[in-house]
C-alpha cells in the first residue's frame, strides 16, 4: 500500500473499503480526506488552511499604500466637515403607470439555450434587470430554475460584451453597414442569393423562422444552416430509427415507478431539467401519511462518467460508453422489446453489476406502464432508439413519456464546411462556431477565406475574431430585444425586453431577428412590431382582440393553445432498431460532455459560473480528464498529472482529475473550456479543450491516453468546510464522556436510510444518536415571547444538488467572485456551499449523498459568544445577525463556527479583479471596474442588499431583505384596515416569505417559514420524524433542519457502519478495529 | 562654540506649556466630538434647488397634501420625488410663463430629468422604510419638520442611528391617527392626551424594534 507523503491524491493500490472517516460516518468527502492528508487536515482543523489568512507580500505593499491613500481622504474629509457626498434624486419627466420607487417589477419572458425556450421571470429594480427566476406560470415549468439561468443576469453586465459596430477591425455603426449591404444586396438579388449563406445558432421562435422566410424569399438561393452543438440531434436521430420520424421525448418522471437512465443526466444537463427534477422530486419526497406506505420512485443509471443523476441514483451501474450501448441493447434484448438487438452480445457485467442489471430487467418488467426509460443526449441514436423501443414495449408511451414532432432539421456546421468553398456571403448570427465545433473541421480557417463576412456576435469570441475581416455588429441581450421561442413541450413563449439595448441604437444592439428583417429590406424592421405581426398572423386576430390576447400572453409569458399535442399511436420498427450501428468498441475510450456550469462554453465568462463548485468533481475554473482511481493507479496518475488524449480528431493535452465512482477503462471531459483571450477576461485560460479531441457528429471515441510531463494546479473546494464532528463533540463531551466510543454514538452529518429501514423505523434519523442534552455554558439566548420564529428545512430526499440555491444566493445577496487563487486558499465568498460525500471503497463507491449547508441559525450561536464587538447577534424571531458596520473583522465568530458557513472579505472583492494565479503571475483584465462608465456589474446588485466591503464577515441571513419586505407589508395592510380593532394581531401568510434558495429551487426542497404557526410547512417539516440537526450534540439549537435522505436501492448491501446505531458493543469493538 | 541656553523669562511660559499640553487632548476631543457630530454637520443641510420650489407655499398657504406629490409614503420604502408632470398638472395653467419654472418646462418638454439635490441622505447599509413609519401613525413632521414652512427644504433632525432609537425606545409621544399623518400643523403632543396617545400605541401594536437587523441587512 502506498504511503501517503504529498499533499495532492494519490491512490491506493489496494481497493479496501478504509477506515471510517470522522465526518461523516461511512461518508467521504475525498480521496483526501480517506488518505487524512496534510491538505485535508488542514482544511478540517483550521478556519482556513495554512497561510490563507495571512496577506501576502505583495498584498502587505498594497496595503501601505492603501492606508496611506486612506489617511490622505480622512485628512481631506475631516478639513472639509463634508456630509455625505452630494448625490441627485432624479424622478422621471413622465410618470410610469404602477410604477412605485424602490419595488422591483417581475416580467415574464424567455431565454434561449439551445433553441429551446427556458420561460423566466425577469426582476427588474428601477428599470435595472437584477434577478431571473423560473416561470411558475408556463405550463412547461414546474417552478424554479437553474444555476445557468440565474447566472444569466451577468451575461447583460458581461464587461467583455461587445459594445460597438466594426468594419474590418475599425470602429463603424449601423447605418453604415445599412449603406454597405444595400450595394452587397443589389449584387446578390442579381444572382438570386447564390452564393449567399446564414449560419445561425438554434432558435425555436415563430418570429426567427419567418424572418428567415422573410431572408429566403428575398434571396431565393440563400443557404441556411444551423449550428448548434448541444442541440439533441442524437435522440432526433434515435427516435427517427425507431418511429420512422424524428421526435421529441416528453418524459413524465412525476408519474414513473422505475426510472432507467442510459447515460443521461437529466436533471442537470437537458434544456428542461428544471421540469425533470420537479417531476422527479413528487416521486422522492416523504409525502406518506403512513410510513408503511411510502413508495420512492426507483432510479437507475448506466453511465461512464460519474453523472449529477448518477449521484441520485438508488443503483448506479459504471461502464464505459460501448458497454453502455451494450447493456442498453442487452436491456432490450431480454424485454423482448427488441429481439436480437445488434450489441446485446458484448454487455460484460460482473458482480453487484449483473446483480443490478436483473434487478433492472425486473423492475422494469414488474412496473410496466409506470416505467421509463431515458437516454442522455450525449449518447449515440442507437441508445436513443433502443430506449424508445422499450418504453413502447413496457407500454410507457402515454403514460410517463409521450412524443411531439422534433422541430424540422436544417442543415448543420458539417453541410456547412462542405459548402463552404461556395460561399461568398456569410452571416454568422450569434452562437460561436469558430470555437465550438469540432476544431478538426477547421471552422475559424474556413470562415476567414469567405470574403464578405457579416457576424452578430453577443461578445467578443473565437468566432468574432474570425469574423473580423468583415462586419461584427454587437448583439442585443434576450433582456433587451422583442423576440419569441418554444419550450421543450412545444409552447410558444414570449420574450420582452426589460431595457434597452446598453450600448445605444447606433452602436448595435440587434437581435438576430432584427438583422435578419434588415437584410431581407422588409418592413417592418424592430422586433416589436415585427413579433406582434406574426403573432397577429399566426393567432388571426386583430385589432382590439389581438390587442387583449397579446396582452395577455406577454402578462403570462406563453401564447395559449401553443403546446404540441404529443402523438399517440406511434410504432417501432424494431428491426432498424436492432440494426443501429454500434459506435465504438475500442479499448481506451473518451466521452465529452457539457458542461454543468458553462455548458458549450457559451457561459464561461461569467464569474458566477466559474467560481460555482461543479457538484461532481467540485472544481471551480477548470474542467479536468475525468479517470477512476483504477486507471490513475495503472497508469501512475494523480490529481492535476497531466495526461495527452489523443482521438482520431486530434489531441489534447488535459490535467487529470481523480474520481471516485467513475467507469474504469474510459476517461471524460467537459467541453466548454480550454479558451484563450479571445473568449473573454475570466474565460481566458481556464481549463482544456475538448472539442480539440471531438470527432465530428460523435460525443464518445475511441482515444489513446498518454501520460504528460508536468502537472496542474486545481482549485477544488472538496474539502472546504469539512467538519470535524468527532473532536468538535469530544473536546465539548470531554469533562464527563470519555472520548474512546464516542464516535459511533454521533449521529453523522448525513443521515440516510433505505426505503426498507425507513418502513420499519421512520425515526431512524433520531436514532443515529442519543443526544445528552445539557445545560450551556452560557445564558441562552432567551427567545420566548417572539412573534416569529424563523426557520428552514432542507429535505435531502429531494435535493440533487443542482446548486441552483448556491448561485441564486450569489445573485440576490450581491456576493462577489473571487478568483481561483483565492478559492485554492478557501476563500470562496458563496454563502451556500453544497457539500458532496462519496460512501463504500474508494474504487467503486456503493453510495453518494449531497448536502447543501449554510448558516443554521443556532439559537444557542457559538459565534455570537466570541465576538468582541456584538457585530453577530440574535434577533427577537431567532435569526442569527450579522451586523457588517459593527464588524471589525476579528474573525472569531469564523473560527468557532462549527459548521464552517461564514465569509471573510479579505479583500474588497467587488473592485478587484478575480486573480487567476497568485502574486505577479495576475494576467486578467480589470473585472470589476469601479470607474469610468464600464461599471456594468454594479448594475446587477441588489439594491435591498449591502454591499459589502473589505474587512468584514458575512454569512447567509436567511434572506432578511425578504422578511423584512413581507412582515412590512402584512402591517401596513393590517394597520390600513384599522389595526386591533379591525382584527386581533397581523399576520405574515405562511408563503409570503421565499427566500432566494428556496425559489430557485427546482425539486422544492427548501422550505422556510415560521415555527410559531403550527400549521406552516415548516413546522410540519421540522415534526417529521425524518428531521434532524447536523450536530445536534454539541447543543447549538438550529433553526436550519435537515429532513434525512432515504433511498430506494433495489439489492441489499452490508450496511457501512451506518446502522440504526445505539452505540453498542460490537459496534464499538468494529470501530476500535479501524482506529 | 557655547551651548545653547533658554533665556531666563522662558522659565515663566513653562507652566503654560504644562498647561495647554494637558488641555490640547480635550480640546481636540471636543472639537472632533463637536465638528463631526451629525448634529452639527447634518442638521441644517439646505442645498440650492434647480427649480426654487417652496413647500411653505405650496403646503403651507395653498395646502396642498403631502401625498399629492410623494404619492408612494405609504405603499413603498421610497416617499417618492414626483415626476416633472405632476409639476405641469397646474403649471400648465398656472404661471405658466415665470422664469423660475424653466426648468420644469424644459424637463417636460425634453423628457429630461429635473436633478434635485438630495436633501435627507442614509447610509448605503441601512434600510428605512416610509410606508413602514406613516402606516403606523409617526408623522412626516416627526423626522422632516415644519416643512410647509419652509421656503427651501433643509434637514431638520440628525437623522444619525442614536437618534432613531430615541424614538424606537419611546414611541409614544411621537404617534398620532392615521388620518392626520400629513397635517403638519397639527401636534399630537398638544392635542391628544398622553392616554390618547397609550391607546394608539396599544391599537396598532406599536412595538418598535430594536434589531439590527431591522434596518441593516
Amino acid at each position: 500500500m502506498d504511503q501517503t507523503t504529498s499533499s495532492s491524491c494519490e491512490i491506493r493500490a489496494n481497493d479496501a473499503p478504509l477506515a471510517p472517516a470522522p465526518t461523516g460516518r461511512g461518508h467521504w468527502r475525498s480521496v483526501e480526506e480517506l488518505q487524512q492528508t496534510p491538505e485535508f487536515r488542514s482544511f478540517l482543523d483550521r478556519e482556513f488552511p495554512e497561510g490563507a489568512s495571512e496577506a501576502s507580500e505583495e498584498d502587505r505593499r498594497q496595503f501601505i499604500k492603501v492606508m496611506g491613500a486612506s489617511f490622505a481622504l480622512a485628512g481631506v474629509a475631516s478639513s472639509g466637515c463634508l456630509r455625505w457626498p452630494e448625490t441627485k434624486i432624479v424622478p422621471a419627466a413622465r410618470g410610469t403607470e404602477n410604477r412605485v420607487p424602490g419595488h422591483a417589477v417581475s416580467f415574464a419572458t424567455c431565454l434561449q439555450l439551445d433553441g429551446v425556450a427556458v420561460p423566466t421571470m425577469a426582476t427588474s429594480f428601477e428599470g435595472r434587470p437584477i434577478k431571473l427566476e423560473g416561470n411558475e406560470r408556463h405550463p412547461s415549468a414546474s417552478g424554479g430554475s437553474s444555476a445557468m439561468t440565474q447566472a444569466r443576469i451577468l451575461e447583460l453586465y458581461d464587461p467583455d460584451r461587445l459594445r460597438s459596430t466594426t468594419h474590418k477591425g475599425a470602429a463603424s455603426s449601423l447605418p453604415e453597414f445599412d449603406g454597405w449591404w444595400a450595394t452587397r444586396a443589389n449584387e446578390l438579388r442579381a444572382k438570386q442569393g447564390e452564393g449567399l449563406a446564414i449560419l445561425s445558432e438554434a432558435s425555436s421562435g415563430e418570429a426567427h423562422a419567418r424572418a428567415l422566410e422573410l431572408v429566403t424569399k428575398a434571396f431565393p438561393k440563400v443557404r441556411i444552416y444551423v449550428h448548434a452543438p448541444a442541440a439533441m440531434t442524437n435522440e432526433q436521430a434515435g427516435t427517427a430509427i425507431a418511429f420512422g420520424a424524428a421526435k421529441r421525448v416528453l418524459p413524465d418522471f412525476g408519474k414513473a415507478k422505475v426510472v432507467v437512465s442510459f447515460g443521461s443526466d437529466f436533471l442537470a444537463d437537458h434544456p428542461a431539467s428544471v421540469r425533470f427534477a420537479g417531476d422527479y422530486a413528487k416521486g422522492r419526497r416523504l409525502d406518506s401519511t403512513d410510513p408503511k406506505q411510502q413508495q420512492l420512485t426507483r432510479l437507475y443509471s448506466v453511465e461512464s462518467r460519474l453523472s449529477l443523476t448518477g449521484m441520485n441514483a438508488d443503483e448506479r451501474i459504471a461502464v464505459t460508453p460501448s458497454q453502455v450501448q451494450a447493456i442498453a441493447a442487452m436491456v432490450a434484448d431480454r424485454l423482448g422489446a427488441v429481439p436480437g438487438c445488434a450489441t446485446a452480445g458484448d454487455a460484460r457485467l460482473e458482480g453487484t453489476d449483473a446483480k443490478v442489471a436483473q434487478a433492472l430487467i425486473k423492475d422494469l418488467q414488474d412496473a410496466k406502464g409506470r416505467a421509463l426509460v431515458v437516454a442522455g443526449p450525449t449518447q449515440p441514436a442507437a441508445v436513443h432508439a433502443i430506449a424508445a423501443a422499450i418504453n413502447q414495449k413496457l407500454g410507457a408511451a402515454g403514460t410517463t413519456v409521450s412524443y411531439i414532432p422534433a422541430p424540422a432539421a436544417l442543415p448543420g456546421i458539417a453541410e456547412f464546411v462542405r459548402d463552404a468553398a461556395s460561399i461568398d456571403t456569410l452571416i454568422v448570427l450569434g452562437g460561436n462556431p469558430a470555437y465550438d465545433a469540432p476544431s478538426s473541421l477547421g471552422v475559424s480557417g474556413l470562415i476567414a477565406k469567405i470574403p464578405n463576412v457579416v457576424r452578430l456576435a453577443y461578445r467578443q469570441d473565437e468566432s468574432s475574431v474570425a469574423c473580423a475581416h468583415g462586419w461584427v455588429i454587437a448583439a442585443a441581450h434576450p433582456l433587451e430585444c422583442w423576440g419569441d421561442g418554444a419550450a421543450w413541450d412545444g409552447t410558444l413563449s414570449l420574450q420582452q425586453p426589460l431595457i434597452l439595448p446598453m450600448m445605444g441604437a447606433e452602436a448595435g444592439g440587434l437581435s438576430a431577428v432584427e438583422l435578419m428583417l434588415r437584410l431581407a429590406g422588409s418592413e417592418p424592421r424592430t422586433g416589436y412590431e415585427f413579433t406582434r405581426q406574426v403573432y397577429a398572423r399566426k393567432s388571426g386576430l386583430a385589432g382590439a382582440d389581438f390587442e387583449v390576447a397579446w396582452r395577455a400572453a406577454l402578462s403570462e409569458g406563453w401564447w395559449p393553445g401553443t403546446s404540441a399535442k404529443p402523438q399517440a399511436s406511434l410504432s417501432v420498427d424494431t428491426a432498424k432498431v436492432a440494426a443501429a450501428p454500434v459506435s465504438i468498441t475500442a479499448e481506451g475510450q473518451l466521452e465529452l460532455f457539457f458542461d454543468s456550469k458553462v455548458h458549450d462554453g457559451r457561459f464561461a465568462n461569467l464569474g458566477w459560473m466559474q467560481e460555482l463548485p461543479d457538484v461532481v468533481t467540485k472544481l471551480t475554473w477548470d474542467n479536468a480528464l475525468l479517470i477512476s482511481p483504477a486507471m490513475a493507479t495503472r497508469m501512475g496518475l494523480k490529481a492535476g498529472s497531466m495526461v495527452r488524449v489523443t482521438t482520431s480528431a486530434g489531441s489534447v493535452v488535459a490535467a487529470a482529475w481523480v474520481l471516485p465512482g467513475h467507469a474504469d477503462g474510459c476517461a471524460s471531459l467537459a467541453l466548454g473550456y480550454g479558451r484563450g483571450a479571445a473568449a473573454g477576461r475570466l474565460a481566458d485560460g481556464c481549463g482544456f479543450d475538448g472539442y480539440a479531441v471531438m470527432v465530428p457528429g460523435a460525443f464518445s471515441s475511441a482515444c489513446q491516453f498518454a501520460k504528460d510531463s508536468g502537472s496542474y494546479d486545481f482549485a477544488h473546494t472538496q474539502d472546504h468546510g469539512a467538519i470535524n464532528q468527532f473532536d468538535t463533540t469530544v473536546s465539548a463531551l470531554k469533562p464527563n464522556v470519555p472520548a474512546d466510543g464516542a464516535a459511533e454514538r454521533l449521529g453523522g452529518l448525513v443521515r440516510e436510510a433505505t426505503l426498507g429501514e425507513y418502513r420499519d423505523h421512520p425515526d431512524f434519523a433520531k436514532h443515529r444518536v442519543h443526544v445528552v442534552h445539557r445545560l450551556s455554558l452560557w445564558e441562552e439566548t432567551n427567545l420566548d415571547g417572539a412573534k416569529f420564529r424563523w426557520a428552514m428545512s432542507v429535505d435531502l430526499s429531494t435535493c440533487t444538488g443542482c446548486s441552483a440555491c448556491v448561485t441564486a444566493c450569489q445573485a440576490e445577496n450581491n456576493i462577489p467572485i473571487v478568483g481561483k487563487a483565492m478559492v485554492k486558499r478557501g476563500r470562496e465568498m458563496q454563502w451556500m456551499r453544497i457539500d458532496r460525500y462519496f460512501k463504500g471503497p474508494q474504487g467503486s463507491p456503493t453510495g453518494f449523498a449531497i448536502q447543501p449547508v449554510t448558516c443554521m441559525h443556532c439559537e444557542n450561536a457559538p459565534c455570537e459568544q466570541v465576538c468582541p464587538v456584538a457585530a453577530t447577534v440574535h434577533d427577537d424571531d431567532g435569526l442569527n445577525v450579522m451586523v457588517y458596520n459593527r464588524c471589525v473583522g476579528t474573525r472569531y465568530c469564523s473560527n468557532n463556527c462549527p459548521y464552517k458557513v461564514r465569509r471573510f472579505n479579505f479583500f474588497n472583492y467587488h473592485k478587484r479583479t478575480p486573480d487567476r494565479e497568485e502574486g505577479f503571475l495576475k494576467t486578467q483584465p480589470e473585472y470589476y471596474i469601479s470607474e469610468g462608465p464600464d461599471r456594468w456589474l454594479q448594475l446587477q446588485f441588489n439594491p435591498d442588499v449591502t454591499v459589502r466591503i473589505r474587512g468584514v464577515m458575512e454569512k447567509c441571513t436567511f434572506c432578511v431583505q425578504r422578511i423584512n419586505r413581507a412582515r412590512i407589508e402584512a402591517k401596513n395592510g393590517w394597520a390600513q384596515k384599522g389595526g386591533s380593532a379591525g382584527s386581533p394581531d397581523w399576520k405574515v401568510a405562511d408563503g409570503a416569505i421565499v427566500t432566494a434558495c428556496q425559489q430557485a429551487c427546482p425539486s422544492g426542497a427548501i422550505v422556510f417559514g415560521d415555527l410559531n404557526d403550527p400549521n406552516s410547512k415548516v413546522s410540519r417539516l421540522h415534526r417529521q420524524p425524518t428531521s434532524y440537526q447536523m450536530l445536534e450534540e454539541i447543543n447549538t439549537k438550529t433553526r436550519l433542519r435537515y429532513v434525512a435522505r432515504v433511498t430506494n436501492p433495489a439489492i441489499e448491501r452490508p450496511a457501512a457502519n451506518d446502522g440504526h446505531g445505539h452505540g453498542t458493543p460490537g459496534q464499538d469493538a468494529q470501530n476500535k478495529e479501524h482506529s | 562654540m557655547s551651548r545653547f541656553l533658554f533665556p531666563r523669562w522662558s522659565n515663566a511660559a513653562l507652566p503654560l506649556v504644562a498647561v495647554g499640553g494637558a488641555i490640547a487632548p480635550l480640546y481636540i476631543a471636543f472639537l472632533i466630538a463637536y465638528a463631526w457630530s451629525p448634529k452639527t454637520i447634518e442638521v441644517g443641510y439646505k442645498p440650492t434647488q434647480p427649480v426654487p420650489y417652496s413647500h411653505a407655499l405650496h403646503v403651507g398657504q395653498l395646502g396642498l397634501d403631502c401625498r399629492y406629490c410623494h404619492t408612494t409614503v405609504d405603499r413603498s420604502a421610497h416617499a417618492s420625488v414626483p415626476a416633472t408632470q405632476t409639476c405641469m398638472n397646474c403649471h400648465t395653467q398656472v404661471q405658466k410663463d415665470s422664469p423660475k419654472l424653466k426648468p420644469v418646462r424644459d424637463s417636460y418638454a425634453s423628457g429630461l430629468s429635473v436633478m434635485w439635490t438630495r436633501v435627507h441622505a442614509l447610509p448605503d447599509y441601512s434600510y428605512f422604510d416610509h410606508s413602514a413609519h406613516v402606516n403606523r401613525g409617526v408623522s412626516c413632521v416627526e423626522c422632516h419638520g415644519r416643512i410647509d414652512q419652509m421656503e427651501v427644504v433643509q434637514k431638520a433632525a440628525p437623522m444619525s442611528m442614536g437618534w432613531c432609537l430615541e424614538c424606537h425606545r419611546n414611541p409614544t409621544d411621537n404617534l398620532r391617527p392615521l388620518d392626520r399623518i400629513t397635517q403638519l400643523s397639527w401636534d399630537q403632543r398638544t392635542e391628544m392626551t398622553a392616554e390618547e396617545r397609550e391607546a394608539l400605541k396599544k391599537l396598532y401594536h406599536i412595538n418598535p424594534s430594536e434589531n439590527c437587523s431591522t434596518c441593516h441587512r
